[in-house]
């Protein structure tokens, strides 16, 4: 099968470079996936069309319908009858490796949160009268103002989550800005698919966005994006982000999402026979959904002492429900150096730690349980998750401190008191998000990415001072 | 159906399902004897009940459990009336329907289990000894045990008490086999779910919900739910049924 990842509005195809990536090894059949190789002054041309044509055709239009065009496209995508969904499901798995059953629902649960009632929740957050993003709307303190966002926004993905572009895809096109995304080398697909239905539902706005790829880390390329967008948002490891920093010109804003760790914390009260196996059962769908791999997903799981089921006992319902999850949507295959990290991992948990490992080697998934000692740690992913005993919970927040800086999300099984008191000091600990157990893996829609502002972080506002409009006023032919 | 004339003994029934089943036999004209353990209470509330929908009733105090408790309680109920025609071993030992706080199978001894056989087939096996040489010069009685329909789906798995009932339910089997030619039926009721009961309160709604969403008549059953089969199997109308499980859990379970 062949794709091509990319959608290059005002560029000839036949008089560009491919290079062809391959995806799939082993029974199945495998993907072909085109894309181009963009000389900088490709890139450079490519930003002045989608900035022209974002100007004449998406700036204009009120985001109330900017809305509908998003959401007719969601439902497109949602739709299994629809061939750019049936693509999806087919291509997405071989390419990012994933289970094709755990692909389809995840992308079914992602996208739904990207529907009209969602993305009018998304811009409430942001803009308490979303109308400022059409015309100059009354301010609460005096004046007026209106919000406009980048004229070309760059955005370079990372990662292999399917459809992980979404995300700022849709925050640029509410904000109005035209789109140049740089898709990732391990899920190049989805955002030329989005490209590409947005072009069937509302071919007005074909010209306003393009997809582009190069080799990550490649120079010349990202170089011409980043002088050409006026805003870029960048997805990668810290290393990567430093990277893209550097070529940043300066003036110009990036927005960066670097990679974090979640973690889950389980109470006494959620460990009683009735709900703990419930409990394992929700804590597995957050390990196994794309196998670790987003942000999201915990690293460790802290249980409180206490319940009736005792944190040993829970390991063990744990790895119950993993490998019961494993059957449902077996784990991805893994690469060499997957597999390399996972024995490490392992090695290093059961003789440096003193864990106790459940699970086989060749298993797809593993529990490491601590009785205590040893706190939080970084997973190899994949599966491989560390269970430590705490006295009690509100013991972690010391303990997980120490990573401020890439604490994203905790998923919380707990009682109502506890919950919002171990939310107030994870949040002094630099946790941005708080989740049930269970639901880590799919944010609703606007929550502050990060701990920021989705949309508010992309606009500038164009304020008009209180005094103008009167003072326009003693201008007017109706003066006297 | 009319039983008059007709004794019933039920175990256990000052409360709950047992006072369900005396009250509902009391209705249909049944002398009744109302066995409890320690409520004088609420037995004594039972008979009033009894008596008051046109049954003739007694409350006696025994621990069926022992086999010396049955044979005095057999005893005093055939003072009272003469003989028993029917026996309904509703009793069990004291056991608590708790979802979250029940014991794990690796907290639970042999004692446990010990308890709860003893509070169903053991008591089954003395009340039946009790009643079984009147029933058998008359060639004519009918025993009805209630089990659990735990015992074909452990929803919350209370190993002691359902491993007893499953026992129970064995024990009904072979007694059928052996007592069905000297013109004696056994059969056994399996309720699902039953709340309100003293047993039953600490079940969560959760639970219930849960229950009733795979139930197909959509709701738990009531004390007066059970009565109905229980009555119906002690009936002439089920006289050529014996050996049999009755699930009266609103279609739970379908076997």
């Amino acid at each position: 099968m062949v794709e091509r990842a990319c959608y290059l509005p005002g560029l000839d195809p036949q008089a560009l470079h491919w290079k062809t990536l391959t995806f799939g090894q082993g029974g199945g059949p495998g993907y072909e996936v085109a894309v181009p190789v963009l000389e900088p002054q490709d890139m450079t041309r490519l930003a002045a069309h989608v900035r022209h044509h974002a100007a004449q055709h998406l700036r204009p239009l009120p985001v109330s319908r900017i809305v509908e065009v998003i959401d007719r496209v969601i439902a497109r995508l949602l739709d299994r009858k629809d061939p750019y969904r049936q693509r999806m499901e087919q291509a997405l798995p071989v390419v990012t490796g994933y289970d094709a059953e755990m692909v389809r629902v995840g992308l079914t649960r992602y996208l739904k949160t990207f529907r009209k009632p969602e993305l009018l929740r998304f811009l409430a957050e942001d803009f308490p009268n979303p109308a400022i993003l059409d015309e100059f709307q009354p301010l609460p303190k005096g004046g007026y103002g209106r919000a406009f966002g980048p004229g070309v926004l760059g955005h370079i993905w990372a990662g292999n989550v399917p459809a992980l572009p979404l995300w700022s895809l849709v925050c640029g096109l509410l904000v109005k800005s035209g789109t140049i995304g740089k898709v990732s080398s391990a899920e190049p697909l989805f955002a030329t698919w989005f490209a590409e239905v947005l072009a069937e539902v509302a071919p007005e706005l074909s010209d306003c966005l393009a997809v582009v790829w190069w080799q990550g880390g490649e120079d010349a390329p990202e170089r011409a994006l980043l002088q050409s967008a006026d805003m870029a948002l960048a997805y990668g490891s810290a290393n990567a982000l430093a990277d893209i920093q550097s070529r940043m010109p300066s003036g110009k804003r990036l927005l960066q999402f670097g990679h974090k760790v979640s973690f889950a914390m389980i109470s006494a009260e959620a460990l009683d026979p009735a709900k703990a196996t419930e409990t394992a059962r929700r804590a597995a769908e957050d390990i196994a959904r794309y196998d670790q791999q987003g942000c999201f997903a915990p690293h460790v799981v802290f249980v409180e002492k206490g319940g009736h089921v005792s944190p040993r006992v829970f390991a063990r319902y744990l790895a119950g429900a993993l490998s019961a999850f494993g059957q449902r949507y077996p784990r991805r295959a893994l690469s060499m150096a997957e597999a390399n990290s996972l024995a490490a991992w392992r090695q290093q948990e059961e003789f440096a730690h003193g864990a106790e490992l459940i699970g086989d080697a060749l298993g797809d998934w593993s529990v490491s349980f601590h009785e205590g000692g040893q706190g939080f740690g970084p997973s190899c992913l994949n599966r491989a998750i560390r269970v430590v005993a705490v006295d009690a919970l509100t013991d972690v927040p010391n303990q997980v401190a120490p990573y401020r800086a890439v604490l994203q999300t905790v998923g919380i099984a707990a009682p109502p008191d506890a919950l919002f008191r171990l939310a107030g000091l994870l949040g002094e600990a630099g946790v941005t998000r708080i989740a049930a157990l269970g639901d880590m893996t799919t944010p609703e829609a606007g929550w502050h990415h990060d701990g920021r502002f989705n949309l508010s972080d992309l606009v500038q506002i164009t304020e008009m001072d209180a005094r103008a409009p009167p003072a326009a006023d003693r201008l007017a032919s109706y003066d006297d | 159906m009319d039983f008059s004339g007709k004794t019933v003994l039920v175990t256990g029934a000052s409360r709950g399902i047992g006072a369900a089943i005396a009250k509902a036999f009391a209705a249909e004209n049944a002398s009744v004897v109302v066995n409890y353990l320690q409520n004088a209470q609420a037995a004594d509330a039972t008979v009033a009940a009894c008596n008051a929908l046109g049954g003739d009733a007694l409350a006696l105090q025994a621990d069926v459990t022992d086999q010396a408790g049955a044979r005095r309680l057999v005893a005093d109920a055939l003072d009272a009336f003469g003989k028993v025609d029917i026996l309904v071993h509703n009793a069990f030992a004291p056991f608590v329907f708790s979802p979250e706080k029940r014991k794990l199978f690796w907290e639970l001894d042999w004692s446990d289990f010990q308890a709860q056989i003893d509070g169903s087939v053991k008591a089954a096996h003395g009340m039946i000894q009790a009643v079984l040489p009147g029933m058998l010069e008359r060639a004519d009685g009918t025993i009805i045990t209630i089990a659990t329909n735990l015992i074909a789906h452990p929803v919350v798995p209370y190993h002691d008490y359902t491993t007893a009932k499953s026992a129970l339910v064995g024990f009904g089997r072979n007694l059928a086999m052996e007592l069905g030619p000297l013109g004696i039926r056994v059969n056994t009721v399996c309720p699902g779910l039953v709340y309100p009961t003293d047993a039953s309160r600490a079940v969560k709604e959760d639970l219930k919900q849960s229950l009733i969403a795979q139930t197909p008549l959509r709701r738990i059953a009531t004390p007066e739910d059970v009565a109905g089969p229980v009555l119906f199997l002690a009936s002439p109308w089920a006289g050529f049924m014996t050996g049999q499980t009755l699930y009266v859990d609103g279609g739970a379970m379908m076997r």
